[in-house]
C-alpha cells in the first residue's frame, strides 16, 4: 500500500541538511562543517562557537524538531478524524486554553500588584499546560456530552473564542510591561529552554505519540467516514477519546512551552499528502512528522539571518514563509481532490 | 435449494428512539429471515423507517423489544469486531477520499481482520484479489477514486464490503445517484454475488422495476403495517404491490410490471399495432386530448392517419388537435 517509498530517504537527508543549516544560521554564522568537526571531535575553532551551539542553538533546533512533529501528527489527527481539510492542532482550543494560563500568570500581576519579572520558563510552562489541561477537560466534558464529531468541532472552536476574549480582556486591564511580555510570549519562540525542559518536551512527545501509533488502522478507516469505520470494527468512540488525550498531550506540552506556533499543524498534512499521493497513514504520520520538523527547522534558520542583530518571532516566519507556499501549491493541485 | 438457510432473523423487533427520556417508536413487531444465496430488495416510502431497520441490522440500534440473530447466536452478544466481520456494508452517501486507489480501498475491507498496524498477510491479499476480480475491478486497481466515474467507485465500494468477507451483505441505496445502466449492472453484480459467494445480500432501493427483474425476495415496509416479507411475483400476483402505491393516483400495472398514473377515462380509439397505440394514447393523454372527431390510425411506417389527413408524428398531430380545437 506504500507509494513512492524512495521519498523517505531524500526527506531524511533534507531534515539533516535543516538541522546543520539551522545550527549555523544566527547572528553569529558558524560554518557547517565546523559544526560537524566541532561536534564529531569536541574540539573547537572558537570556544564560544561550542558555548552557542551546546547551549544555545542545539537545544532551539531539537525544540524545532519536537514541536514541528508534534504539530504535524496532531493536524493529521485533526483533518482525519474530523474529515476537514481546516482542522488543525489548535481547532479545538488547546492553544487558548494555554494562552489563558500564560495570561492569567502575566497579566495578572498588575491587578494584584505584584511583579512580573520574577517569572520563569518553567513556570510560563506550567501556566499554559494548566491552561491547556483545564481547555482539555472542558472539551471532554462536551465530547461526552455529544457524539458528533462536528458538533465537538464547532464547540471547540467556540470555547477557543470565548477564551481569547477572556485573555483580551485581561490585556485591557494589564500593564504595559506585562503587556508586552505576553504579546511576546505569544508569538512563539522555540529558543527559551533550557536542556532540561527540552528533556521533558522530548518526553511529551513521546507519550503523545503513542496512541498515535496504535490507532494508525482505525484513522485509515475513518477516511470513509465514521458509519464505514464502525461497520468495519472500528470503535470511533475510543478514538475520539484517544484523539483528545494525544493531540492535548502534544499541543498543550509544545504551546506550553513554545508559545501558540500557527499555521504548521494545518499545513504540513497537505504536503505530505501531496509529496507521498497518499491517504494511508501508515505513510502520512511519520511523513508529516518528518516534514513538520524540517519547515519548522527552516522557518527559525530564517528568523535567525546572519548579521542580524535582533530575530522574528517563530510565529510570524510559519506564516509569512508557510503561507504563500503552501497556497501556491493548493492553488495548482486541488487540495479537496487530494484529501 | 437445500443448501440454502437463514443468515439473519428478526423475530417481533420493536425499533425506536429515546429522546429526552422519552420513548418514540417507529417499528413495531417486525419479524423476517434473511437467507443467504439470495438477493432480498427492501422497498418502501420515503420515511417509514427503512434506515432505522438498517440500523438495527447492523448492530448499531438495539431492539426495545424481539430478538435479531445473526448466525444462531443474538446480534448484540457479538463485539464491535466480531460483528464486521459478519455483516458488511455500502452506503449511498457518496463521499469518499480521492487520494486512495481502488486497491488500497478494497484492501480497508480487511481492516477487521487485520491486526493493530492494518499490515496485510498473504491471505488478506488473496480476498482482496478475489474481491477486485469478482467485482471486475482489477484493472482498475491502481487507478485513485477521484478520478472514477458515480458507478465504478460505487463498484469499489462493493469490493471493500465483498473483501470484509462477511455472510451478510447490506447496502443502503447503493445506485441512489446513478444512472440507468449502472443500477442495472450493479444490482445484477449483487444478484451474481449472493449466488456464487452464497452471501444474504440485503439492499434498500426504490428503483421498483430493476428490483423485480433482480431480486430473489422482496421486503415491504409501510406505513403502519407490518414487514410483508415473499418472492416479488407473488408479491406481485397478490397485489400486495399495490400498497407501495397509496391513494388511487398511481396503479401497479401487471402487463408492463411498472407503475403508472391512473388516467381519467377517456373515448380515445387508435388502430394498429397494439405496443404502438399504447403510446400514442399515453402521448395523447398527456397532451390532454381525450377524444378525436375522425378515426385515428397508427400506420406500420409511424405515421399518423386521422381521417383523411396523415401526419408523419405525434406533435405534428398534437399540434394540429390543439390548434383545431
Amino acid at each position: 500500500m506504500s507509494s513512492r517509498p524512495f521519498l523517505f530517504p531524500i526527506v531524511l537527508l533534507t531534515l539533516g541538511f535543516s538541522l546543520l543549516l539551522n545550527l549555523s544560521m544566527g547572528s553569529v554564522w558558524i560554518p557547517p562543517t565546523e559544526i560537524l568537526s566541532g561536534l564529531w571531535s569536541g574540539a573547537w575553532d572558537k570556544d564560544s562557537w561550542e558555548q552557542i551551539i551546546i547551549n544555545y542553538r542545539a537545544p532551539k533546533a531539537f525544540v524545532a524538531i519536537i514541536a514541528g512533529m508534534g504539530l504535524s501528527v496532531c493536524g493529521l489527527q485533526m483533518q482525519t478524524f474530523f474529515r476537514n481539510s481546516l482542522a488543525g492542532p489548535y481547532v479545538l482550543g488547546i492553544s487558548s486554553g494555554a494562552g489563558l494560563g500564560v495570561a492569567l500568570l502575566m497579566l495578572s500581576g498588575t491587578a494584584l500588584g505584584i511583579s512580573t519579572l520574577g517569572l520563569n520558563s518553567w513556570m510560563i510552562a506550567l501556566a499554559g499546560i494548566l491552561g491547556a489541561g483545564a481547555m482539555l477537560l472542558l472539551v471532554s466534558l462536551v465530547a461526552w456530552r455529544v457524539r458528533d464529531s462536528m458538533t465537538l468541532l464547532i464547540v471547540g472552536l467556540m470555547v477557543g473564542s470565548a477564551v481569547s476574549a477572556l485573555v483580551s480582556v485581561l490585556s485591557f486591564f494589564s500593564g504595559a510591561e506585562a503587556l508586552k511580555m505576553y504579546t511576546v510570549w505569544s508569538m512563539g519562540s522555540l529558543g527559551a529552554l533550557n536542556w532540561s525542559q527540552v528533556a521533558l518536551l522530548g518526553l511529551v512527545l513521546g507519550i503523545g505519540l503513542v496512541p498515535v501509533v496504535f490507532s494508525i488502522k482505525s484513522y485509515n478507516a475513518l477516511l470513509l467516514g465514521d458509519s464505514y469505520a464502525r461497520s468495519m470494527g472500528i470503535r470511533t468512540e475510543r478514538l475520539r477519546w484517544i484523539m483528545i488525550g494525544s493531540t492535548g498531550i502534544l499541543a498543550g506540552g509544545i504551546t506550553a512551552f513554545c508559545g501558540p506556533i500557527a499555521f504548521l499543524g494545518i499545513a504540513v498534512p497537505h504536503l505530505a499528502r501531496m509529496l507521498w499521493k497518499t491517504s494511508d497513514h501508515r505513510i502520512l504520520f511519520p511523513g508529516s512528522a518528518l516534514l513538520g520538523a524540517i519547515l519548522l527547522l527552516l522557518c527559525d534558520a530564517l528568523g535567525h539571518l546572519p548579521g542580524w542583530s535582533s530575530t522574528l518571532p517563530i510565529n510570524a516566519v510559519t506564516s509569512l514563509v508557510g503561507a504563500p507556499l503552501v497556497i501556491s501549491l493548493i492553488l495548482r493541485k486541488n487540495l479537496s481532490k487530494d484529501f | 435449494m437445500a443448501n440454502q438457510h437463514i443468515t439473519l432473523e428478526g423475530i417481533g423487533l420493536s425499533l425506536g428512539y429515546s429522546q429526552q427520556g422519552k420513548r418514540k417508536e417507529l417499528l413495531r413487531d417486525l419479524s423476517f429471515q434473511l437467507y443467504s444465496g439470495e438477493l432480498t430488495c427492501l422497498l418502501g416510502p420515503n420515511g417509514v423507517g427503512k434506515s432505522t431497520l438498517i440500523k438495527a441490522i447492523l448492530g448499531n440500534l438495539k431492539p426495545w423489544e424481539g430478538r435479531l440473530i445473526l448466525d444462531q447466536q443474538e446480534l448484540h452478544t457479538y463485539n464491535l469486531e466480531e460483528r464486521a466481520k459478519r455483516i458488511a456494508v455500502v452506503l449511498s452517501e457518496p463521499s469518499y477520499p480521492g487520494n486512495l486507489t481502488v486497491g488500497q480501498l478494497v484492501a480497508l475491507g480487511r481492516t477487521p481482520h487485520t491486526s493493530w498496524g492494518g499490515k496485510l498477510s498473504p491471505e488478506d491479499r488473496i480476498c482482496v484479489e478475489q474481491a477486485l476480480s469478482d467485482t471486475r475491478l482489477t484493472a482498475l486497481q491502481d487507478e485513485r477514486l477521484g478520478e472514477l466515474s458515480d458507478g465504478q467507485r460505487q463498484k469499489a465500494m462493493i469490493a471493500r464490503a465483498l473483501a470484509q468477507d462477511g455472510k451478510v451483505l447490506v447496502l443502503d441505496e447503493p445506485t441512489a445517484h446513478l444512472d440507468l445502466i449502472n443500477r442495472l449492472e450493479i444490482m445484477t453484480l449483487l444478484r451474481e454475488i449472493s449466488q456464487k459467494k452464497e452471501k444474504a445480500v440485503l439492499v434498500v432501493t426504490h428503483d421498483l422495476d430493476i428490483a423485480l427483474e433482480t431480486a430473489d425476495r422482496f421486503w415491504l415496509m409501510n406505513c403502519g403495517s407490518p414487514l410483508h416479507t415473499g418472492r416479488p411475483e407473488d408479491i406481485l400476483l397478490s397485489g400486495k404491490i399495490q400498497d407501495l402505491f397509496p391513494g388511487e393516483k398511481y396503479r401497479f400495472e401487471l402487463e408492463r410490471g411498472k407503475v403508472e398514473l391512473v388516467q381519467d377515462p377517456d373515448n380515445l380509439s387508435i388502430e394498429g399495432p397494439a405496443t404502438g397505440v399504447y403510446w400514442v394514447k399515453k402521448a395523447l393523454q398527456k397532451a390532454g386530448v381525450r377524444e378525436v372527431a375522425e378515426s385515428l390510425t397508427l400506420l406500420p411506417s409511424f405515421e399518423l392517419q386521422l381521417g383523411a389527413k396523415s401526419f408523419k408524428n405525434l406533435d405534428e398531430l398534437i399540434h394540429f388537435l390543439k390548434n383545431s380545437a
